[in-house]
């Protein structure tokens, strides 16, 4: 059924995409507001990427993204702090924290055979144990009202060339996303994109043929929750600020699971088209003055019809539309992803 | 030095949040144990029926009006959502209608919240005015005797409908076994969407029993979403026994816990407990 695209036209495509990304700001140049939305939709999308790579292909709903980009955040600029050493050197042991949590519960869940329901149900306890933890824990974070988040030394770099630090975050940002879209390239086209698929179909047959299924579901988990922790700290410098309020399930999971969905599950580019369609609602939204105040509820409208009617993506989607057309010639398996994937 | 009758009005209190947390609870597990849908806004139905009574109170009626009419504006914007997303949402099955239930009642969440919070900016109370009772040296807080008479008599009186009425006992058919449920001609779907109009106002009253006591702003739906879930993931989310039983438990547990350590520390003790029990025995709830 593995009827993706090829490694070199996936390849290509995220080339292109980052080609796109790398003279976006020039159109934009000066505007320090479109600069942060730029670099907003970024962030969202690598959350999309990481949730891809443990609900798309693992059937995992990790439903504390926002706790997890917390974990991160916080855990890189307290780690610094206290130790009063770079963020640069704090940002992995915080990352490590993040994946060995998203490991244990995707190791416990599978150990014991966790319904989705279940790991959403539990991961979301554990969103609500952080932000209570964000919040609650004064002395460390500051708590509702938290603190100026400088760190990375930006300003250095900014500097040298002679360009923002805006700027600077912005770039390095489109560094970690084309660097997390190799990884995840690599991954769903090698033996764990195989694994991973037969898992999917039927865990009991993946088992049978000889799959270490709880192996690979964890190691999506480290993957998905260490690539979520990283973003967080990066998340947290882009808006100058950390708050409890921004690391919140409605604040980041609700957002980057409209993404996923609309953008595609299971590909390679959804995660950013769908970034590139759900911020830009939310940018259009929040610019018309007239509608600022129902932007939730457009949002939480747009969902719903979403799921119901739309749940196999936009990249899919137009994919098929182009093969229908015969304009793309490298697909390895032919349309049958129609009916593999149309499940949501 | 904490004297017993302290300790006593503690534990009223805590029967009181405890009647909340389990008519919550019920809601969630009526319509899971039943359709396999996990009504993530739940939550927010208690909010509306807390607004919809506000409204009502302040147009110079009582309060045992604004609660019936509060509680019937909540049914029916229940059937509603029963009619339209739930009809999509049964036509899949299996795991599939369970994500779908999750992602659109979610959805359902952030589009409601959206728009109460343009007509209802501020936090509601639904002052009871019953004061204080003494009871053998102990100060009892009125509204909680009150919330725990209401809750007692309601909740016998869904079990008795559950127990004692044909429509009951076709209910738990469906609980148990849909095909042999149809098979001696009750209509599933019939039977959910009266159950889920039912959750959606005990929900209500869920919601009304809290304002009683405390403020209650349009953003404490998702709140109180994650509190009917515990519940009925501690209580096991196809036992409404179980889903009462919880809700008392925890209600205590988190008032004696607010009252020894403080609220932040309480409210991490209730979502420790739901991952500890959802570790311990997930098979409850799957």
């Amino acid at each position: 059924m593995s009827a993706r695209p090829s490694l070199g036209a996936e390849a290509r495509n995220v080339a292109v995409v980052a080609a796109l990304f790398a003279v976006a700001p020039l159109a934009v140049l000066g505007s320090s507001y479109y600069e942060s939305v730029l670099a907003h939709l970024l962030l969202i999308a690598l959350f999309a990427v990481a949730l891809n790579i443990v609900f798309g292909h693992t059937d995992q709903l990790f439903l504390f993204v926002g706790g997890l980009a917390g974990v991160g955040a916080y855990g890189t600029a307290l780690l610094a702090d206290a130790l009063s050493v770079s963020a640069w050197v704090t940002l992995p042991v915080a990352a490590l924290v993040c994946g060995l949590i998203g490991l244990l519960v995707s190791y416990v869940s599978a150990k014991r055979k966790f319904t989705v329901v279940l790991i959403s149900i539990l991961t979301l306890n554990l969103q609500l144990v952080f932000s209570e933890v964000f919040v609650g824990a004064r002395d460390l974070t500051g708590g509702s009202t938290g603190f100026p988040y400088e760190y990375f030394e930006l300003g250095v770099v900014a500097e040298a060339i002679g360009v923002e630090e805006k700027l600077v975050l912005y770039y390095l940002v489109l560094l970690l996303l084309v660097a997390t879209l190799g990884v995840y390239l690599r991954l769903v086209h090698s033996k764990y994109g195989v694994a991973f698929d037969a898992i999917r179909e039927d865990e009991i047959a993946a088992e049978s043929i000889g799959i270490d299924v709880v192996r690979y579901k964890t190691i999506a988990g480290f993957v998905a929750a260490f690539l979520i922790g990283l973003t967080g700290a990066f998340f947290a410098r882009e808006s100058g600020y950390i708050l409890p309020g921004g690391f919140t399930f409605l604040a980041v999971d609700v957002v980057v699971l409209i993404v996923l969905v609309v953008g595609g599950l299971r590909t390679t580019l959804g995660p950013i088209v769908g970034a590139v369609i759900v911020v830009g609602i939310e940018e259009f939204l929040s610019s018309a003055q007239s509608l600022q105040s129902w932007q939730s509820a457009i949002f939480g409208a747009l969902l719903i019809v979403l799921f119901l009617y739309f749940r196999r993506g936009v990249v899919r989607s137009v994919r098929d539309a182009l093969d229908d057309a015969g304009l793309t010639g490298d697909r390895e398996g032919g349309g049958t992803d129609a009916e593999a994937d149309g499940g949501r | 030095m904490v004297t017993v009758s302290t300790l006593l009005g503690v534990a009223v209190d805590g029967l009181a949040f405890g009647v909340f947390l389990a008519l919550l609870g019920v809601g969630i597990t009526l319509v899971f144990g039943l359709g396999e849908v996990l009504n993530l806004a739940i939550g927010t139905f208690a909010v509306m029926a807390v607004l919809v009574a506000t409204v009502v109170v302040e147009s110079g009626m009582g309060l045992v009006v604004a609660a019936v009419v509060a509680l019937v504006a909540v049914a029916a914007f229940g059937l509603v959502v029963d009619r339209t997303i739930l009809s999509l949402v049964y036509r899949s099955e299996g795991e599939e209608r369970i994500l779908l239930g999750i992602f659109t009642t979610l959805g359902l969440t952030v589009f409601l919240d959206g728009v109460l919070i343009n007509y209802f900016p501020s936090r509601y109370t639904l002052p009871l005015n019953v004061g204080t009772v003494s009871v053998g040296g102990a100060t009892l807080t009125g509204g909680s005797l009150v919330i725990l008479v209401v809750g007692a008599v309601v909740l016998a009186v869904l079990f008795g409908f559950l127990r004692g009425t044909f429509l009951g006992k076709a209910t738990r058919t469906v609980f148990q076994d849909e095909t042999g449920a149809r098979l001696v001609g009750v209509n599933p779907r019939r039977i959910r969407t009266l159950i889920f109009v039912l959750s959606a106002a005990v929900a209500g009253l869920g919601g009304l029993v809290f304002a009683a006591g405390s403020a209650v702003a349009v953003s404490n739906g998702f709140q109180f979403t994650t509190f009917a879930l515990i519940i009925s993931i501690v209580g096991g989310v196809r036992s409404l026994v179980g889903a009462v039983t919880a809700g008392v438990l925890l209600g205590l547990v988190n008032q004696f816990a607010n009252f020894f350590v403080g609220s932040y520390i309480a409210t991490i003790i209730l979502f420790v407990t739901a991952i500890v029990v959802l570790l311990a025995r997930p098979e409850a709830i799957s």
